[in-house]
């Protein structure tokens, strides 16, 4: 993706995002698919561990239901922040990631 | 909202907002951002300086001025027509300020939201050297127009210049150009010597697509001035420094005139 093309709109749709970009392109990305990319330091640390099966749920966790956005908030000129209904929301996601994570594969 | 994201700050009456940065230190940001701001005042402009550098803060003693009050003392601080910040306004010079990073992210953004700023046709940042603290806050809460990359002619500086380059691309912060500093020297022979070497600046602008918007040349003077509170461009202003500066003043007043901000990204209907 070029570094001129900007998000002209984004919008929930069903359980997920709609963006529209500058350069004609919409995509979409459902909640659970940006919450399990979150690029945060302590996700990427979580992601690269091998999983845990004895990992407990906190008490926010199991009481969230499936991911979705209660906030969701511009940074710069680069980047969304997420705050999810799990209380997480360290996570700030770069247009580039947001585009790749909405494009089909 | 957590702690490590600062909040949106919109300067209201601020047209442009222009950092002055480096990968590396001791190129002179500093300097060629007190002259920058000077040589943009005498071009006609309503100018700001605002010193992110919280732990080595300069602007005070470049512009002959010391600790106040700040209990008693409105800011910003006005000096030769430009209106100023710094944390050096605030603490003992002979004191250090031992702080960790979010205490730095709190001051830079109190120092942009919090000053009465005023009506300003460009607000020049000065921000300390690497990649850290102060820069991303910078670019995550503040509406900036672009970054002007100071670098010195050396391979040891371009190295350090680059990196601060890639974090204005990652934050789609716009580099208006490079400014080669201690360009070289013109001897009383009228001979040019390249101390450092040679088209660094050049070299680094062509990298990256960008403008070199000038190469200063060495001038004793300088430092001289620096030290003594009123810069280069007010007491020399017809020295060679001094006109490279003005002509600096110009592209980076045509720059951000090119660059109308984008805008803020489009807020997100949940």
């Amino acid at each position: 993706m070029a570094n001129d093309v900007r998000p002209t709109s984004l919008k929930r749709e069903g359980d997920g995002l709609k963006i529209e970009w500058s350069d004609g392109v919409a995509t979409f990305a459902a909640w659970r698919h940006l919450r399990a990319h979150c690029p945060c330091a302590s996700c990427l640390d979580e992601r690269a561990k091998p999983p845990d099966p004895f990992r407990v749920l906190s008490e926010r966790e199991v009481g969230a239901g499936p991911p979705a956005p209660t906030a969701m908030r511009p940074v710069g000129h680069y980047a969304y922040q997420i705050t999810w209904n799990d209380g997480h929301d360290t996570g700030i996601y770069p247009l580039e990631l947001l585009r790749k994570l909405g494009e089909p594969g | 909202m957590s702690p490590g994201m600062p909040p949106k700050l919109s300067l209201p009456g601020v047209k442009h907002v222009v950092a002055v940065a480096s990968g590396k230190g001791g190129v002179g940001k500093s300097t060629v951002a007190a002259n920058l701001a000077l040589a943009l005042h005498a071009a006609g402009q309503k100018v700001g300086l605002m010193d992110a550098d919280i732990y080595g803060p300069s602007v005070p003693i470049m512009f002959g001025l010391g600790q106040v009050n700040p209990q008693a003392t409105p800011f910003p601080l006005h000096k030769y027509g430009v209106a100023l910040m710094s944390m050096g306004f605030m603490v003992d010079p002979n004191q250090a300020v031992i702080w960790r990073g979010p205490k730095v992210a709190q001051a830079v953004q109190a120092f942009l939201g919090q000053i009465p700023w005023g009506e300003l046709d460009v607000l020049v940042i000065d921000l300390p050297p690497g990649t850290g603290d102060a820069q991303l806050t910078l670019s995550q809460s503040a509406p900036l127009t672009g970054a002007v990359i100071v670098t010195t002619p050396q391979d040891v500086s371009l190295i350090d210049a680059r990196k601060g380059v890639r974090m204005f691309q990652e934050v789609r912060v716009p580099v208006l150009g490079v400014v080669e500093n201690m360009s070289y020297f013109v001897g009383d022979d009228g001979k040019r010597y390249d101390l450092f070497r040679a088209g660094g600046g050049r070299k680094l602008a062509a990298e990256i697509g960008v403008p070199l918007l000038g190469e200063l040349p060495i001038d004793p003077r300088v430092a001289e001035c620096g030290d003594t509170g009123e810069p280069m461009v007010r007491k020399y202003p017809d020295a060679q420094v001094s006109k490279a500066y003005m002509a600096l003043a110009e592209t980076v007043i045509r720059e951000t005139l090119q660059r109308p901000a984008d805008g803020p990204l489009p807020e997100v209907a949940l």
